[in-house]
């Protein structure tokens, strides 16, 4: 009979004979690709929506009097000194007090007594899509706030900032999951193959003087590494995937959850996960054969 | 099929097992080697083996120096050789049937002729029954016929076989010795050490007696 199916039967053997042990390891494997997915997920999604929100992002420049034309042509060869911007708009008072009737709609008759000059005039700064990262756009609204006649800049400083800080926390949780799911992946498969090798020294030190060649004897605790990286990581993810049906059916209609488009791992990053998982197991069960089964 | 020259094995606190001996088997010869309790008969055959490894001196087994054989080039060979240890050294949680398996397990060997062979080896030893029972509740004696059963499954070319009858009574002692005669006839080189002079009388094989790790001996068989 061939090899492969004399390594099966092997394997068979092992995971029944040691199938409570075994039973562990999978469940911490699942676990901890389902918390180190579960951030994850959030992460991406998180970045998601930082990426949409700044497509969004400008910053207005208030300017203590309406410039004009040369003016203009001098701010706007200042700002583009900094960096490349997207766009500039200019508005005058005028188109300010318009502006600001249209968004006033029907009430906009409260305006009559009001002068159209009332409202300052200002600049829209659209950044560029690489001017990204809460540094670089505060690091510009500075620049723009010491360029001469501005009175301030804004951009929903606190939004960003809050948002900035919280992605920040998101990558050190992901981080530190994906380290607990480096460390519990490789150290249990690799304990628990220890556990079987140590339970078993007789049996392997027989196989050796029958003959058997060391990839016999070797293979069996591969593919359990391998089967438990890669069961571990698909009921972890098909936990998650569950996880996620159930929130997303609970909380739709309008609010955070529509501003953040929650999505799920497209098949790229899934496959990513899993390959990983059952990487990090075989260099589990790899460490330990090399250590403990001498041959 | 065995040539050794001039090996020696020494263990550490200066216990000689063996010294100097040379020893030519040929190819499909049944030899006997005998000698009183610790006169180093077990030492040599795990020498042939290459469970032990020679103090000093040559060992070829089948044109290979065994010594320097590695990795799958050993397990090959050691596939070809079956042993029967005076220990037996069978699997005492698994049953009869797993232990011989093992033997031919490690050629991938088709699970169908490995049960056959099983059956019949079993039939041929008087221990049908005792199929499924774990060798951990075998008598001796049992245990005996289980390791000799395992060390002829996978029809090696050499077998070693370390005190097979000790255990045994007289008519179970011909059943054992009528196997290794059959694996003998069909072409097997067999090197069997014993006590047991009722079995090493009945042919003209060459019978060698150690003595303290020294070849005392190289005698034929009384009979014929
Ligand atoms: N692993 C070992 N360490 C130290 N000494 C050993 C070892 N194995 C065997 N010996 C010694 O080598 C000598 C030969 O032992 P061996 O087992 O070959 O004898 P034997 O002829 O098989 O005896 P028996 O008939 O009792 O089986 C003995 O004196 C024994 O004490
Ligand atoms: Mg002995």
């Amino acid at each position: 009979m061939n090899f492969w199916f004399a390594v099966f039967r092997q394997t068979g053997r092992n995971l029944h004979q040691t199938w409570t042990s075994q039973l562990m390891t999978f469940l911490t494997v699942s676990l901890s690709v389902l918390i180190f997915a579960f951030f994850y997920l959030i992460y991406t999604n998180m970045l998601g929506a930082g990426d949409r929100l700044s497509d969004d992002l400008r910053l207005i420049v208030y300017l203590e009097d309406e410039p004009g034309p040369q003016m203009q042509e001098q701010l706007r060869r200042k700002i583009q000194n900094f960096d490349d911007v997207e766009e500039i708009h200019f508005i005058s008072k005028e188109e300010a007090y318009q502006r600001f009737a249209k968004q006033l709609g029907e009430n906009s008759d409260v305006l009559q007594d009001i002068p159209t000059d009332f409202l300052p005039a200002s600049i829209e700064v659209v950044p560029l899509k690489s001017l990204r990262g809460y540094n670089q756009i505060k690091l510009f609204s500075e620049y723009l706030a010491n360029l001469p006649g501005t009175e301030k800049v804004q951009y929903g400083q606190e939004w960003v900032e809050r948002f900035y800080y919280f992605t920040r926390l998101l990558t050190i949780v992901v981080l530190l999951s994906g380290t607990l799911l480096i460390l519990t992946a490789t150290f249990m498969v690799a304990y628990t193959i220890r556990l079987t090798i140590m339970g078993r020294q007789d049996e392997l030190e027989l196989l050796k003087l029958v003959g058997a060649t060391n990839s016999y004897i070797r293979a069996p605790f591969l593919i359990e590494g391998i089967l438990q990286g890669f069961m571990g990581s698909i009921i972890g993810l098909s936990a998650l995937y569950g996880l996620f049906q159930w929130i997303t059916a609970h909380f739709t209609g309008p609010g955070l959850l529509t501003l953040f488009q929650f999505t799920f791992f497209p098949p790229s990053v899934i496959l990513l996960i899993i390959m990983s998982s059952i990487c990090l197991c075989s260099i589990g069960s790899y460490t330990s054969i090399r250590k403990f089964l001498r041959i | 099929m065995i040539e050794m020259i001039k090996v020696s094995r020494t263990y550490d606190p200066n216990i000689t097992a063996l010294s100097d001996v040379s020893l030519s088997i040929a190819t499909g010869e049944m030899f006997f080697l005998i000698g009183r309790s610790g006169a180093g008969k077990t030492t040599l055959l795990k020498l042939i083996c290459n469970m032990e490894t020679p103090s000093n001196g040559l060992i070829e087994v089948a044109g290979y120096n065994i010594n320097k054989l590695k990795g799958k080039d050993l397990a090959h060979l050691r596939q070809k050789i079956g042993v029967a240890y005076q220990d037996f050294k069978l699997l005492s949680n698994r049953t009869v049937a797993e232990n011989i398996a093992i033997a031919m397990e490690v050629s991938y060997k088709n699970p169908r002729a490995i049960r056959h062979r099983v059956r019949d080896l079993l039939g041929q030893l008087q221990l049908v029954d005792k199929h499924n029972t774990l060798t951990g509740e075998l008598s001796r004696g049992e245990q005996q016929r289980v390791a000799l059963a395992r060390s002829v499954a996978n029809s090696p070319r050499l077998i070693l076989v370390d005190e097979p009858t000790g255990n045994l009574d007289a008519a179970t002692t011909e059943r054992v010795m009528e196997l290794l005669t059959r694996s003998n006839k069909a072409g097997a080189t067999i090197v069997i050490a014993t006590h047991d002079d009722s079995i090493y009388q009945q042919g003209n094989h060459r019978i060698m007696e150690l003595r303290d790790g020294n070849i005392h001996s190289l005698t034929r068989g009384s009979l014929k």
